[in-house]
């Protein structure tokens, strides 16, 4: 990748961090009833996505990136 | 291309300086957010506790017409794990403390009845079950999290609120009660 | 082993993956009616069109307990043979190849030479989570793997913090690897013709570190951002490709030299998900930018739809689009006479490729039993895509880029006890 897009795709993390950050509590507590769905997280299925992992990286070069968790139904 | 330890140490380093100055600033701001994320419920004790008028499964309840009674203001809803889990101890304790004026109230915040129903069905619950699919109140009360429950003395002001429901929070949250009622 | 079959340190990418998925159950969820001891099965069969073929059973059993901690022990067993391109060019005549471990192959005329092999790995995982506080979550995990030429033992641990109101959840973690590499038959000298070597065990150490964000976007979205950095030092070679040796004086090649890599690697990536409820179905889809020291860079698209019926089935058909570039020193052949390069390979896997995937899962309950079965099929369609010199001899003419078709089947079955 060129330098300058490299540092464009930099720049463009850096700057959606903080819009990560604000404006936080948005949904509220009570709207949360989608967000509570089983379903609702990155990895649903981690013992197949363990497989995928395992596969790809086999035959390819890449390896790396992983989603965490988060939204939930704000329960507890 | 580096092939000696030398220059595979000194990568190492500079994607270690890399990490930590990736991961400092963030960390910082982690810190500066944190206690504003601690906060629990923002309905502070002590002030009086906003009044409803919502359906229930035969009527209507009205936080007014209850003054003079100790009521326990719970918000909950169907797709809650916690909520489940306190739908049998409020039940338990709404009966047992009835004769000395206690109510519970609780409020369910679904946006569909049909998931509400389904519930209530399969809990039958000994309690008044209110309706706010709009949030209004649950918005009046600052509800911060899933289930809440506020703890509102005969004067209508709210002595005890808390978040969250958990096996550990029934003796504290018994105390209270008893507190309250006896006053 | 990441040598031959290429599945070896994939099992300290599983333990890394293994120890983030359960990090990825949110609190919420963990502490909602879930089941006290939970068990999934799920068995692997991968064939590659005459090439590789693997058969791999797992089973893992999850355990919650009352205070919220979740302790997970997975054990893996791994069966792979077939054959894998020896990093050799074709040639006008069929070729006969003698694996270290002594397994014969026979190439026809103008195919890719190829090696047999047959292997077996044996995998231990193993995963703890602890609640700390209302908003925070550990999680510590170990790893231990052994094949006939590799050995893995790994630790990983990760913190994640909810904010506001559970809008926002940032995770940090890391990991550390200690791999050994024992070839069959000994370590050839990198960029020889193979025949001095030396005994005794290979290191590779390897650290990673993750941080990521994930976000609540709105009533029905998820959004998350992570970026891990890892740094790979000792023996990354692979002891068992070769690259072949051209002369401008002869058609086919004239001899072949051992691969020879770096002995460090630093890979960096930033992954983008998303989450997207729509009622009744869930759209999941990320996206990954990748690039490592050795010049390589790919992206990765992939994007999955479920779809969701009654009682818990479920249909999910998914899309896979991956494309990499070439490394600094992947070559097709050498050139004999000229300056040797300080670092060189053939193994297609560091050349530029694209791989498109296809598949479906359906995930059904038999008759009233509440235990799961899901069945995935994926057809994986695989070709390099590198411009191969001019200078290779008749090599040039033969197809240096064939496309491998694969079709993996996974079959899965999970119960609470």
């Amino acid at each position: 990748m060129k330098t300058s897009a490299k540092w464009l795709l930099r720049a463009a993390a850096v700057l959606a961090l903080p819009g990560m950050f604000a404006g936080c509590a948005s949904v509220k507590p009570w709207d949360r009833d989608l967000l509570a769905d089983k379903r609702m997280q990155f990895n649903p299925c981690p013992m197949l996505h363990a497989i995928d992992e395992h596969i790809y990286f086999s035959k390819e070069a890449s390896t790396g990136g992983q989603g965490v968790g988060g939204g939930g139904c704000g329960c507890n | 291309m580096e092939s000696s330890p030398f220059k595979a140490r000194r990568s190492f380093a500079n994607a270690a300086i890399r990490a930590v100055r990736l991961i400092s600033p963030l960390l910082l701001l982690l810190v500066l957010v944190l206690p504003a994320g601690s906060k629990t419920t923002r309905t502070a004790v002590a002030t009086p506790a906003p009044n409803f008028k919502l359906p229930t499964q035969s009527g209507t309840v009205s936080l007014e017409e209850l003054r003079g009674k100790v009521v326990l203001v719970d918000f909950w809803a169907s797709w809650c794990g916690p909520c489940r889990r306190s739908f049998p101890w409020m039940s338990d304790v709404a009966e047992h403390n009835a004769a000395n004026g206690f109510v519970v109230v609780a409020i369910n915040l679904d946006k569909s009845r049909e998931s509400a129903d389904a519930f209530l069905r399969e809990l039958s619950p000994s309690f008044i079950v209110a309706f706010d699919p709009a949030g209004k109140t649950a918005e009046a009360y600052n509800v911060a999290t899933m289930p809440s429950s506020y703890l509102v003395g005969r004067d209508g002001r709210v002595v005890y609120s808390h978040a969250g429901f958990d096996a550990r929070d029934t003796e504290t949250l018994e105390k209270k009660i008893k507190e309250t009622i006896a006053q | 082993m990441q040598l031959e079959g290429g599945t070896g340190s994939s099992l300290r990418e599983r333990l890394n993956k293994a120890a983030l998925a359960l990090l990825l159950v949110p609190a919420a969820a963990a502490a909602a009616d879930l089941p006290a001891t939970q068990i999934d099965t799920t068995t692997l069969y991968y064939g590659e069109q005459d090439r590789v073929q693997v058969v791999e059973p797992v089973v893992r059993a999850t355990r919650l307990f009352g205070d919220g901690q979740i302790l997970s022990v997975q054990l893996a067993v791994d069966l792979i043979t077939g054959a894998s391109p020896s990093g050799a060019l074709p040639t006008g005549v069929p070729q006969t190849i003698t694996s270290p471990s002594g397994k014969v192959s026979s190439t026809p005329a103008g195919a890719i030479p190829t090696t047999k092999f047959q292997d077996h790995r044996g995998g231990l995982d193993a995963d703890w989570q602890t609640p700390i506080g209302k908003y925070f979550n550990s999680t510590l995990g170990m790893h231990a793997s052994r094949e006939k030429d590799y050995q893995s033992l790994g630790v990983t641990a990760k913190v994640s913090a909810e904010m506001f109101q559970r809008s926002l959840t940032v995770t940090a973690g890391g990991g550390y690897n200690w791999d050994s590499v024992f070839p069959v038959g000994g370590t050839p000298i990198g960029l020889s013709d193979g025949t001095e070597v030396t005994n005794g065990k290979n290191s590779k150490k390897v650290e990673s570190f993750l941080f990521g964000v994930s976000r609540v976007m709105s009533r029905r979205w998820l959004l998350g951002l992570d970026a891990s950095r890892t740094l790979e030092r000792g023996y990354l070679t692979e002891p068992y490709k070769v690259i072949s040796l051209v002369s401008f004086r002869s058609d086919s090649p004239i001899g072949q030299l051992t691969d020879n890599r770096p002995a460090s690697r630093a890979r960096s990536s930033l992954l983008a998900s998303s989450v997207y409820h729509l009622d009744q179905d869930i759209l999941y889809s990320s996206y990954r930018y990748y690039k490592d020291s050795w010049g390589i860079r790919s992206n990765t698209v992939d994007a999955s739809y479920r779809h969701d019926l009654d009682d818990g089935w479920y249909l999910e058909p998914h899309a896979r689009y991956y494309h990499q570039t070439a490394a600094d020193f992947f070559t097709f052949g050498i050139v004999a006479g000229l300056a040797p390069p300080e670092y060189a390979t053939s193994d297609y896997r560091l050349g530029q490729l694209t791989t498109m995937t296809l598949g479906l899962t359906f995930a059904f309950h038999v008759e009233d039993s509440p235990a799961l079965w899901t069945v995935r099929a994926d057809y994986i369609r695989q070709a390099g895509s590198g411009t191969a010199p001019e200078n290779l001899g008749s090599a040039s003419t033969f197809d240096l880029n064939p496309a491998i078709n694969t079709i993996s089947l996974v079959v899965g079955y999970s119960f609470n006890m």
